[in-house]
């Protein structure tokens, strides 16, 4: 029975497919229009029948206005951390704030490696990515405390080693990493280091219950770093179909929804929900149906006033 | 052209990168004012390929030439990358490559980089992808996506190493330093390129200088030094305005007075493209009204193969008006010792709309569709339109013309051989709906051909077209079709031959508003084998509709049923896939029936259990079709019940297995058959309809120009006089 007491966020997971080229921008579009606050895109570097993540978020972050964007999540064995968090701040300096970077370990191995990646076990490549986050970090941290620049990046780490990069551009905001993680070593390094966790609901084993066990690593690896576990963002990707009747989980009207999310958020702790979805009147309908009476329940079981909806 | 590399000369705008509002309005400042490109250097504070992707989605015109420092890019990805921006800006992306200025210049990894990148443009999905690179290595990589246009590649770098692979791979080189192009045109002419391929780009800093005089310093870079992209730093509005609006046209001016003729020359083509030209293929004289794609054309890609067979053509045509298929047909005549394939749609089975190092007059871009007369129905239709999208557009009208099964076929193709689909007996075959076709011959005259007009030629368009001409319109008297019931059954067809005779007699039985296609085969050992049941019924009243059905529930046991009231648009089977992913060569023969007879479903039912064929259907046609005149049109079969088809993989087997059902045919439907040979061409068309056809062959295409498909041998002995000029003027 946890909840973290986050502000809640809503978003959606778009199929970042490049036939048609527009058809991830054009509901990214949708999903701003909506008033919902997230749209991500996969990020498969080695498929190609996606577009580049990196790209897509580039130019979508051009065509929307007030919706923050993210990966979900980034394939850090394919992109290196120096070269991301240039990009990562770049991006968030040119879209006025509306970046976040939720980065992955990597999984598809044999795909990553026909790429020209390398192979990692499970346990190096969750090493590898506590380093990569430790160099973004460093890369966005371009002051001083005396307010003076910061000379260059020096790493010397068991997967990479960075030898005098060149600092910044500082993000336009306070960048969120999150990690998109289920086993208990990569959550306890997400409870030390990160600022959020972004798992799928699918593969939650147990279902919405299941997710007690794993936020209990994040909030160990958090307490083991001196960290509060409230600094850990929890946020879970959903898969749902909007039906005239109740069929399971997510599987109904928009008010079993609201329902079924508010018991989430209350008693497990997530505070952003990220719907699978690549329909518009689906996206449209999980904005103006389900989001706002989600957020009115939970306020009102925290005990706050009733929240602004933002439209 | 010595000291110039014959590039119509570019302008562009050198970014920095700074705030995301200035960038924003300088780069639209420059759209509008007619630069042709921006450059985005990644030596700004911001990474210079999110800016250039957030910039494309604010532009519409301007290139977009992204300077990526190779540095911790993986190639492969980058590679995606560059297409996913070059799909997401419509074609807009040329790709600058550089190395950090302080690492170690290793010019040999951006080399390999950019076989990597191009490895990844090129692929198919399917191809794995290997490089053994000293520094990057694929090791089966998924190739793609294809960018949406060549993208280039410019390489910045003023090191001798980068001068060299610039000459090496490089489209473009930016560094022009003054002796720098001795050693790019060395390294391309060592590698077999002409040193024109590669673009010279300057980038040039703001000038307080009047405008002439800063034209007239330019001037000798243009002339002198073979720039032909001049990019501007400025990151003032009042120097980026005058650089376009004031020195430009100064130095475009003089430039083309120096240099005659630079303003329009064209790209030159690379030498690798060249030496995928065809022998017998005169490509100087292609004229130049006409698009092209030859082979090392970045869309080559798209049209080398057709939806069922793999080519590689020497050269593709692709007129947009009947004027240019003109000229098209001119050319091909000139090279009558060269294959030649007409396409419309790409469907062809018995038509070679593709071939190997032949040409192809494709006219897909001819396909318009447009409602002439709503009370007569009457359509006009480009051949390069898909019976889908006709479908589609007569859709509001409640109309239908009988088509083919399948919205991706194309118009010029079946229109011009027969067309047999789900409406055959209750309208007719398609070609029945044709009132009239305009052609180009073989002579090069457009020809128009009706009841009233050159009816001979319209009597042989409809079902020999492809020997006549090339069609570049029809008009079609659509009919009134306000929706159709549409059946789609599964039966257990493991007593075959009981099955394919009880499904024909029970057809024949039906009345003629019922059209039904049956499908078996591809049974994986083991399992029943089942046929796929399709019907149309011309009719949008439930009842009878049911009670078209009801009789063919009970001829074998069901496992699956599907019915309902659509539109005729909505009952086609929606064009899936790539349209020209053909690979190899299809095998498929026809028969043409009278009735499913017990020795003919005996006969069936043994290809069927040969496994010879993965695909045989017996379609019914007659009704509607059977009530006009075999005189009446060079389709002469009328009296045939049924059409079948089967496919194999092997065409020996195939043939083997067909043998035994041969003596219940009567004749054959040519769109259905990929043989060759007289003996083809006669079971096509019965001797009177033969004896006509090649009578008029001998009047409208004597020398035998159009050949891709049942082609008719001219009456007259085959080297006619004019015949044999025809060829000598051609060499
Ligand atoms: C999936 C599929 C389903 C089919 N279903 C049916 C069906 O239901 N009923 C049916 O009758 N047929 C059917 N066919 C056969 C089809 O009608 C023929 O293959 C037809 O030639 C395809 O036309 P196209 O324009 O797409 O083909 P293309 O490949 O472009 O052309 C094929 C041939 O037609 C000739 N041709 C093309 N354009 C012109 C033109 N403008 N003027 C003169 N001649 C031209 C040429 O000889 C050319 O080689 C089907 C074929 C396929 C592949």
């Amino acid at each position: 029975m946890t909840d973290y007491g986050h502000d809640l966020q809503f978003g959606v997971f778009i199929t970042p497919t490049n036939n048609p080229a527009q058809h991830a921008v054009d509901l990214a579009v949708v999903a701003d229009r909506a008033g919902l606050d997230l749209a991500t895109f996969q990020d498969h570097p080695y498929q190609p029948r996606f577009l580049d993540t990196w790209t897509l978020l580039s130019y979508v972050a051009a065509r929307t206005e007030r919706i923050r964007l993210s990966g979900n999540v980034i394939n850090l064995p394919l992109r290196h951390p120096a070269l991301l968090a240039r990009s990562a701040a770049s991006l968030d300096l040119l879209s006025g704030g509306r970046l976040e970077l939720a980065l992955g370990a990597g999984g598809f191995w044999d795909a990553i490696e026909a790429m020209g990646g390398g192979r990692l076990t499970p346990g190096e490549s969750v090493e590898a990515l506590e380093e990569g986050i430790g160099i973004i970090r460093q890369i966005w941290h371009t002051d001083q405390p005396g307010g003076e620049r910061a000379g260059g990046v020096h790493v010397r780490g068991r997967h990479y080693t960075v030898d005098g990069a060149k600092r910044g551009p500082a993000p336009a905001h306070d960048i969120g990493i999150w990690v998109g993680a289920l086993k208990p070593r990569i959550l306890r390094m997400t409870g030390r280091v990160a600022d959020g966790w972004l798992p799928s609901l699918g593969y939650v084993e147990g279902g919405p219950a299941g997710l007690d066990a794993l936020n209990a690593h994040i909030d160990a690896g958090a307490d083991a770093a001196g960290r509060s576990p409230r600094a850990i963002r929890r946020l879970l990707n959903i898969q749902g179909r909007f039906q005239p009747a109740n069929g399971g989980l997510l599987q109904g009207p928009a008010a079993q929804w609201a329902d079924e999310l508010t018991e989430i958020a209350l008693n497990h702790g997530t505070s952003g929900f990220i719907l699978a979805s690549d329909d518009a009147a689906t996206i449209e309908r999980y904005a103006h149906e389900v989001a706002p009476a989600v957020r009115e329940a939970v306020a009102l079981a925290r005990g706050e006033a009733a929240p602004v909806s933002p439209r | 052209m010595d000291n110039n590399y014959g590039h119509p000369l570019r302008f562009g705008l050198s970014l920095r990168s700074s705030a995301p509002a200035g960038m924003a309005e300088r780069v639209a400042l420059a759209e509008d004012l007619g630069y042709d490109l921006v450059s985005v250097p990644d030596a700004g504070e911001l990474d210079a390929w999110s800016v250039a992707s957030w910039l494309a989605a604010g532009t519409g015109r301007i290139i977009l030439s992204p300077l990526v420092s190779l540095g911790e890019h993986n190639p492969a990805v980058l590679g995606r990358a560059a297409a996913s921006l070059d799909l997401l800006s419509g074609g807009r992306l040329e790709l600058g490559l550089t190395l950090d200025s302080d690492s170690d210049s290793d010019a040999a990894a951006l080399g390999e980089a950019i076989d990597v990148i191009r490895g990844i443009w090129e692929g198919e999905a399917r191809a794995a992808l290997r490089y053994d690179g000293e520094h990057y290595q694929l090791h089966g990589a998924a190739g793609g996506p294809r960018p949406a246009h060549r993208v280039p590649i410019v390489v910045q770098g003023a090191d001798a190493s980068m001068m060299h692979l610039t000459g090496q791979r490089a489209d473009g080189w930016l560094g022009a330093e003054p002796d720098g192009n001795a050693i790019v045109d060395a390294a391309a002419r060592a590698a077999g390129r002409d040193p024109r391929e590669i673009r010279r780009v300057l980038e040039i800093e703001q000038s307080d200088v009047p405008s002439t005089a800063w034209a007239a310093q330019l001037l000798p870079l243009v002339i002198g030094k073979g720039v032909g992209d001049i990019l501007l730093r400025s990151a003032d509005p009042a120097v980026i305005r005058r650089f376009i609006t004031e020195v430009v046209p100064a130095l475009r001016q003089a430039a083309d007075l120096a240099l005659p003729g630079l303003s329009t020359a064209a790209p030159v083509r690379p030498a690798a493209a060249l030496a995928r030209r065809v022998a017998g293929i005169d490509y100087d004289s292609i004229p130049l009204t006409l698009a092209a794609i030859e082979p090392g054309d970045h869309d080559y890609a798209t049209v080398h193969s057709t939806y069922m067979r793999g080519g590689s053509p020497g050269l593709v045509l692709r007129p947009h008006t009947a004027e240019q298929v003109t000229d098209a047909v001119a050319f091909a005549r000139r090279h009558h010792e060269v294959p030649l394939g007409i396409r419309s749609g790409g469907h062809g089975i018995s038509g070679r709309s593709t071939n190997r190092d032949g040409i192809v007059i494709d006219v897909s871009a001819l396909d318009e569709i447009e409602v002439l007369d709503t009370e007569r129905r009457l359509v006009r239709i480009g051949p390069g339109a898909r019976w889908g999208e006709v479908a589609a557009a007569l859709e509001p009208y409640d109309w239908a013309i009988s088509s083919g099964d399948y919205g991706g076929v194309g118009v010029g193709g079946l229109a011009t051989a027969g067309g047999i689909g789900f409406l055959g007996r209750a309208h007719g075959l398609t070609i029945d709906h044709l009132r009239a076709v305009e052609l180009v011959l073989a002579d090069g005259s457009r020809v128009r051909a009706s009841a009233s007009e050159n009816p001979d030629l319209f009597w042989a368009v409809r079902g020999a077209g492809p020997s006549f001409g090339i069609a570049t319109a029809f008009e079609f008297e659509a009919a009134a079709v306000p929706g159709v019931g549409w059946a789609e059954l599964v039966f257990d067809a493991s007593d075959t031959a009981g099955f394919l005779e009880k499904w024909g007699a029970t057809l024949e039985a039906t009345p003629r508003d019922t059209t039904s296609f049956i499908t078996l085969g591809g049974a994986r050992p083991g399992e029943p084998l089942l046929a796929r049941f399709s019907a149309m019924v011309d009719s949008d009243d439930p009842e009878t509709i049911i009670s078209r059905l009801q009789p063919f529930a009970d001829i074998a046991p069901m496992y699956q049923q599907s019915v309902q009231v659509l539109s005729y648009a909505r009952a086609l089977m929606p064009a899936q896939g790539e349209a020209n992913g053909g690979s190899g060569e299809p095998h498929s023969r026809s028969g043409l029936l009278e009735h499913v007879t017990p020795e003919f479903a005996r006969a069936a039912a043994g290809l069927l259990g040969s496994g010879a064929s993965y695909f045989f259907q017996i379609r019914s046609t007659g009704g509607a079709a059977s009530d006009i005149d075999p005189d009446a049109t060079a389709y002469a079969h009328r009296s045939a019940q049924f059409s079948v088809a089967a496919m194999g993989a092997s065409a020996e087997r195939l043939d083997r297995g067909w043998a035994a059902l041969e003596p219940a045919f009567a004749g054959l439907y040519l769109s259905f058959d990929t043989a060759t040979g007289p003996d083809r061409v006669a079971a096509a068309f019965p001797p009177r309809t033969l004896e006509r056809l090649r009578a008029l062959k001998a009047q409208y295409d004597p020398t035998t120009l159009f050949r891709d498909n049942f082609a008719i041998r001219p009456a007259t002995a085959p080297a006619t006089a004019s015949g044999s000029t025809e060829t000598r003027a051609a060499r």
